[in-house]
Formats: structure tokens, sequence, C-alpha cells
């Protein structure tokens, strides 16, 4: 068993046997979850100077093979090798000791503190009168240097475009000065334009010889900085393909496997609907640029992208929480001018956010409070509330979206994530929106609450609301939609309608640029 | 059925559940399910001992004088706790009372005797007058994001100062000829008026918590902002409407106190804000917002009333008076606090 005091490979061995030798290796590792298998006898390594891309649909691994790698976690079996000595049960110290840094999809800067600050944090460079500064921003003068990247070590964080802040964290992982570096979705809170400042710094890394894995779903970034692709199933490693011999129909056959049916709800295409829903040349901030589409009454709409592409960005713009840069929204085919929330509301727009627990649910009210909320006035008799209405209305919702639950009245807390999803849902209904979007309404719930939430979009779709709804596990949307539309490269590229709706189009839609 | 909700929907599951439908099952049960039950049932009896033991130990407690005059003290600190519960529920604060209180008794009687307004109308000003800083204050807070701490101690400091500036810090006297201020005053039916519209605030703002819909927003946007904003409630409205009612409240205080006094004092009402906060804090609302009862609050104020009537009776010194205070309502606070863990834990488990 290694401890964290166990002495580092010295890095400068003979060049040659070290660009063999695999810097880090997972030999035959398991993970498993209470009710889950995450990692099944995986074998994996890489090695210096290399870019190797992960790839993997929600769920197949990814991530836990790399909170293996950095230590996070202590597999259940098998061994993860560091420089060829096992990492045991060291952790993060050890981990990061023997020259594993990880940047996750979440920035973990100080956004009010310079960037040398930021580079230093923890392990400040001591003067003879505390900390020395100048140090401090040679340091960090360096560290870019390194990188190629002209990025000013004096700015505040919070001033730096999100693309020079992933730098900086990329900067920050280095000062340990890693063998291995693990990027997560590096790119995925980018606007397209960012990308190359990410990707160009990668590529200068490779050349030094620090080997990287890269976590990302967009194959146009693959294919200019990797070298291969690990694809993950199903907690298991499918198969390592080199990028140059592989078309990405392949990569993709590998990510879906034998695609096992699963029970979908009758989809079909919609026509005669009312237009619910226009939205004419939208431009959302940085992300998103002339987007146009249709929504009809009747419709269960699918909108597909991967990680930050805009899927959350379009539903806010939609429901008034964000502004619009450029374009127009229309409502039953009149122009909303100045789109507010509580316009959009007004007009029988609502939408439920992807992060149930912070925006959701307010958790220490009741499940029938949490309903009723978005309309007050049904349940108000004589300018009080009445917990007679609130009672008729919360418990006829609750049936219709077979909310399980005795009492209505306990903390919304208390119910299992699906049925917290679907009370959030009903909030909507109870105010009787003509056009629901649905944020990620099936992330963290069970199989048969899965189920159960498309059969409910679609019984609502069938009273004559538009539903829109986007998930970031593709293969939902040929389940659910009548149509789903593709996000990529900021806006909408791609339009399929059933039954024409798969995952493999979905995916090469969604990943490649055409 | 997924495992959550077995534990959840099972009223009397957990170990040492007594049988469902028994007496005493139903009152754990009860207990169970209702943190501000546990809050006032405790409340109620620690009040109940502190009362029985300051009847037989304070000399001159069990009085009428002494028992209208703990009521006309409960008002003080009362009708502004009425309000602040809201506000804290909200998960705000608002630290100006004592000011607010002092300076609008002095607005009133400034009205009454330096403008020659009548009592109605002068009431009706510093109504008006308080309910407008307190909105200043609520739109600092919510249209400009100036935290409630910082926004209110800014009016903190100006309301006291603008009262001891336009009078000197000398007090202003009430005319005499007048009838409304010493009906408010005195007593009806032989309870102090401060007291009934205490009683009065207390029924407004309990139905206004439970039954209406600006209540029920107040308890989403503490329980959750961001999820509150989603669901369409107007939360910078709720926000600016809350700090307008705490400073309307804190005019009619000054109103009162005025009366009590027979004229505005630009230096009464020190310190005021610290136990109106406390009162809404020992009667079971959370600081972090979200949770809160007006019957907590209630006796909270009560229990107060009581250590400040209490202590001065037993003739503890007057500065060993405040260590006191200070240690039995932290204490207070310390007890609710983890009466309510413990049932959050048992929720949980």
């Amino acid at each position: 068993m290694s401890e964290s005091t166990d002495p580092v490979p010295p890095p400068s061995l003979d060049p040659e046997l070290e660009r063999d030798a695999p810097i880090a290796e997972a030999r035959g590792v398991s993970q498993v979850y209470p009710g889950v298998t995450a990692l099944d006898d995986v074998d994996f390594s890489v090695r210096a100077g290399e870019v190797r891309a992960l790839l993997g649909q929600n769920g197949a691994g990814k991530s836990t093979l790399i909170r293996l790698l950095s230590g996070v976690e202590t597999p259940s079996g098998g061994e993860v090798l560091l420089g060829g000595v096992p990492l045991g049960s060291g952790g993060v110290a050890a981990a990061a000791a023997a020259g594993v840094a990880t940047c996750y999809q979440e920035l973990s800067l100080v956004p009010g503190v310079t960037v040398a600050e930021n580079l230093a944090l923890g392990r400040w460079p001591r003067g003879r009168f505390g900390i020395d500064g100048r140090a401090m921003v040679e340091r960090a003068r360096a560290t870019f240097e390194r990188l190629g990247a002209d990025i000013d070590v004096h700015a505040e964080v919070a001033g730096l475009t999100l693309a020079q802040q992933q730098i900086v964290e990329i900067g920050r992982a280095l000062q340990d000065d890693p063998r291995l570096l693990i990027l997560d979705e590096p790119t995925s809170a980018l606007a397209a334009a960012e990308v190359d400042l990410v990707l160009d710094t990668v590529k200068r890394l490779a050349a030094q010889g620090v080997a990287v894995l890269y976590v990302s779903h967009r194959m146009d970034e693959i294919r200019q900085i990797a070298d291969t692709a690990t694809v993950m199933r199903n907690g298991k490693i499918v198969e390592t393909v080199s990028i140059a011999g592989s078309d990405t129909a392949h990569i993709i056959e590998l990510m879906i496997g034998a695609d096992p049916e699963e029970r979908g709800v009758a989809t079909r295409p919609v026509t005669s609907g009312e237009v619910l829903l226009s939205v004419t040349d939208l431009d959302v901030g940085p992300k998103l640029r002339g987007v146009s589409f249709e929504g009809r009454a009747g419709e269960v709409l699918g909108i597909a992208g991967l990680l930050g592409s805009g899927r959350t960005e379009l539903l806010q713009a939609i429901a008034g929480f964000r502004p619009l840069t450029a374009g127009t929204l229309a409502i039953a085919g009149s122009v909303v001018e100045r789109p507010t929330a509580s316009r959009m509301l007004s007009l029988g727009v609502g939408m439920t956010p992807e992060d149930r627990k912070g925006r959701g649910v307010i958790p220490g009210l009741g499940i029938d409070e949490n309903i009723v909320m978005s309309d007050f006035g049904r349940v108000t008799r004589g300018g009080a509330l009445s917990s007679g209405a609130i009672g008729t209305a919360t418990r006829a919702l609750a049936e219709r979206l077979s909310i399980k639950a005795h009492d209505l009245s306990r903390p919304i807390s208390t119910l299992s994530g699906g049925n917290q999803q679907k009370a959030v849902i009903a909030r909507w209904l109870h105010a009787d929106s003509r056009v629901l979007l649905l944020d990620e309404p099936t992330r963290g719930v069970d199989v048969e609450a899965k189920a159960q939430i498309y059969e409910i979009m679609r019984a609502v779709a069938d009273t004559g609301k538009l539903v829109v709804f986007v998930s970031s596990e593709i293969e939902e949307l040929p389940l659910a939609c009548d149509r789903v539309l593709v996000l990529r490269d900021g806006g909408l590229r791609e339009e399929f309608r059933a039954p024409d709706i798969s995952l493999p189009v979905l995916l090469q839609a969604s990943m490649v640029s055409s | 059925m997924t495992t959550t909700l077995d534990t959840t929907t099972t009223p009397t599951g957990g170990p040492g559940g007594a049988p469902r439908g028994s007496v005493v099952g139903r009152v754990r049960d009860a207990f169970r399910r209702n943190t501000t039950l546990v809050n006032i049932v405790g409340l109620l009896v620690a009040i109940v001992l502190l009362y029985l033991y300051l009847m037989f130990n304070a000399v001159g407690f069990f009085t009428v004088a002494n028992q209208s005059g703990l009521l006309r003290d409960a008002a003080l600190i009362g009708v502004a706790a009425t309000g602040m519960t809201l506000v804290i529920i909200a998960g705000e604060i608002d630290v100006s009372t004592g000011p607010a209180v002092a300076l609008s008794s002095v607005i009133v009687a400034v009205a009454m005797t330096q403008w020659g307004l009548p009592a109605l109308v002068a009431i009706l000003i510093t109504l008006v007058v308080g309910a407008g800083w307190g909105a200043l204050a609520g739109l600092l807070r919510a249209r400009f994001l100036v935290p409630s701490f910082i926004a209110t101690l800014g009016l903190w400091s100006v309301l006291r100062g603008l009262g001891q500036f336009s009078t000197d810090a000398l007090p202003v006297p009430l005319p005499l000829d007048e009838p409304i201020m010493p009906f408010l005053a005195g007593s009806v039916l032989g309870i102090p008026t401060p007291a009934v519209v205490m009683i009065v605030a207390f029924l407004v703002f309990a139905y206004v918590a439970r039954k209406t819909a600006f209540g029920r927003s107040v308890f989403a946007v503490g329980g959750n902002a961001a999820a509150a904003r989603l669901a369409g409630i107007k939360v910078k409205r709720v926000r600016v409407v809350l700090f307008a009612i705490t400073g309307l409240l804190g005019a009619l205080s000054g109103v009162l106190l005025a009366a009590r006094l027979g004229s505005g004092n630009a230096g009464a009402a020190n310190g005021l804000e610290f136990d109106v906060i406390a009162a809404v804090v020992i009667g079971g609302t959370a600081m972090s917002g979200g949770r809160g009862s007006l019957i907590g609050t209630f006796l909270g104020v009560i229990f107060i009333t009581l250590i400040g009537n209490g202590l001065v009776l037993l003739g503890v010194d007057s500065f060993l008076q405040s260590v006191v205070r200070g240690v039995i309502i932290v204490l207070a606070v310390l007890l609710n606090v983890t009466l309510s863990r413990k049932r959050g834990s048992m929720e949980e488990s």
C-alpha cells in the first residue's frame, strides 16, 4: 500500500523509456455503489505526451474512472497505478503527489482576487515578511508562458472571460507539475469562438510531455487534439480507437452498442395544432445565434445538444428569465414586445429548472403549497387562501401525475426525486400554462419515474399544450418526442420528426459539424 | 415504491413509535410532524414556570399595576415583532426598529404640537412616513441588492441621528387638551390599549402569514428565493412590502410610546431591535428563513418581557440584568435549535 509520503519517481528518467511506461494505469478496477456497478473490471492506461479522449453516454462510467484516477475514490476492486506505483487508498493528496491534476467542469477559482493569487492559493510563496508577492507574480507569469497564454496575472479573475478563467484553472492545475492532466468537459461552458484558446493550450502541454485525458463529446475538438479515444458504455471500456482511423459513425456505434428496446410512448408528427410558440432569429448572450422554430399545441418537442450547447439558455430566454440579445418571441400568434418573466408567465409559459433541488422546490413547504404557488389566485376564496380549494386542486393533480404521497401537506423534501419532479411539473399544470418548458425533468430520477414523466408529457400535450423537453440523455428523446431540434455550434442545426428520430442520428447531429 | 417514500408516509414509523391510533402515539406523531408545536409547547411550559416562580418570589409581581405594566412592555416589543417575524421568515433582517420607534414618537409629537395638526392626521402622517422609510430600505435590498442588514443598519443610524438633530435630544411634549393620545395610553375594558393593538396585530399577521398569497410567498422566498422566482412569485415586490410593513409597525409603536410617555423622545427605545429579534428567534423562527410562526413570536415576546420584569423585581443589579438576560436568551435559542434539529434528523432517517 502506498502512502502519501511515497517518493514520486523522478521525472528525469531516460526520456525514451518514460514515453513508453504508462503514467497512469487502472488494472481490473471495479467500483460498486449501493445498487449500481459504476465500473466493471476496467483496464485503462495513458502515456506521457498522449492526448486521450474519453467518450461515453451519461452513466457510462467516465466520471467514476476520473474519480478513481485522481484519488477522490478508492476502487472496490482492482488497483490504480500512478507512475507504476499503486495508489492504494492514498486519496487526492497521494494522487496529486504522483502527478495527477484534475480540472472539473465547475470552475473552482476565487473570483475576487487576482490571477496570480489564485494560482498560489494554499501554497503562497513565503518571503521574509509574510507572503512574497513578487515571487507569486513571477511564478504565475512563468506558468502562462509555459502555456503560451496571454493572461494578465494582476487581473481579477471575475473580470476574465470564461475561456480565460478555464486557462487559469488549467494553470493552477499545473502548479504541481502534473504528469497527467484530466480535463472534464473543459469547453462546455464556452462559446464556440473561445474554444480554440483552450485547445491550443492542451496541444502545447501535450508537446511538453504531459498526458492529457480529455472528456468531451465535441467530435470536432476531439479530432483537433486527441490521438486516441477510449469509448465507455455501461461501466466498461468498449474499445480504445485511433482517432485518425475511425469515422464518427463508428465511434457513435461503440457508444450506443446494441440498443436495448426501451419502453417509450406513442409519438407522431404534429402538423395541425395551433402554433403556440414561435421563436424568430433569437440571439441569447454569446451562446446562441439566429435560433428560429415553432411549437404546436399537442406536441412534445425535444431539444438535443451537448453540455454547453445552450439548451438551458434557450429555455430561460423563452421563459423571460434571460434577456434576448436579438430576435422575437410570439405566444399563440402574438409577438411579446418585452418578454419579462412575469409577462411570459401571464401568457402561459411555465418552466421547470434543471436544478430541481436548488431552484425547483422549496424544501420546507408542503407538497400542496409547492404546487399552488405558481398561481395563488386559483385557490383564493374571498381574499384568503382556502385550504379546501388547495386540497381539491392538488389532490386532482397528484392523482393525474401519480405523485405518491399519502399526505400532500407534508414537506416536499420527504418525496423521492421523481415525485418531487412531478410536483414541480404539477405547478405549471395548476397555473394552466399552455407552453411547458421542462429542463432535464428526468435527471436523477429512477427508471420507473422516467417512464411516468414521458407519459405525463404525452398526456399534457394531448390536452392541447406544447411540451418542450430538454434532456442531456439523448437516448430519452426518441422515446418521448414528436420532433427533436438539435443545438450545436451556437445555433439550431437540425430537425428530426417522428418516426425518424433515433439515437444514432441525434448523437451524430449533436457531436459533429456537418 | 421507493424507500424514501416508505419512511416518510408512515406517520408513526421509526424505532419506538407508539402504535398508531393510541393517544400517546397521536401526540408523539403530532410533535414529530410539527416543529412549531414543539417550540410552542416548550415555550408555554417555560412561561408558566417563570410566571409561577415570579408569583411566589418577586414582591409586587402579581399586582394589577405590574401586570398592566407587563402588557405595556410586551406591546412595545410585540407590535414590531409581528412584522419582524415575516421579515426573518423571508430570510432578511431589520435592525432599525429602535430608532424608527423613537423618531416616530418625535414626528407624531411635532406634528401635533408644532404644526398644530389633529391627532388622527398626525398619526396617519407618522405611519405613512414610517412605511416610506421601510420601503426605501426594502428597495435597497430588493432592487440594488444591498444586504438587508446593511441597508437597515444605515437606516438605524440615519433615523437616530435625525431624531436627535431635530429635537436637540430633548423630549417634545404632546398637547394636553387632546383626547386620542390619552386613549392610546389608557385601557380598554381593563386591558392597556397598546396590548390590545398588539393582540390585533398578532391576529392580523397570523392570518396574513397562513392564509394569504403574500404570506405564503414570504415563506417561499425565505425557503428558496431562486425557486420562488422561477415559480412566478414576485420576489422583489415581496421584499419591498415586507420592509414597508416593519417601517409602518415601527411608526405605530412610536405613536403608542409617545402616548405612554406624553412626549416624543429621540433617545427612546434604545436597543429595542435586539429584544424584538430575540423574541422572534426564541419563538422558533429560523434566521436562515423559510420557517417560523406568529404564535411562537407571541410567546417569545411574553417570555422576554417576563424575564425583563422579573429581573427588575428580584432586585438584580441593573448592569448584571443585561448579562442574565443575554445568557437566558442564548440558552432559549440553543434549546430551540436543538429541538428542531432532532426533529429534522428523524425526518431524514
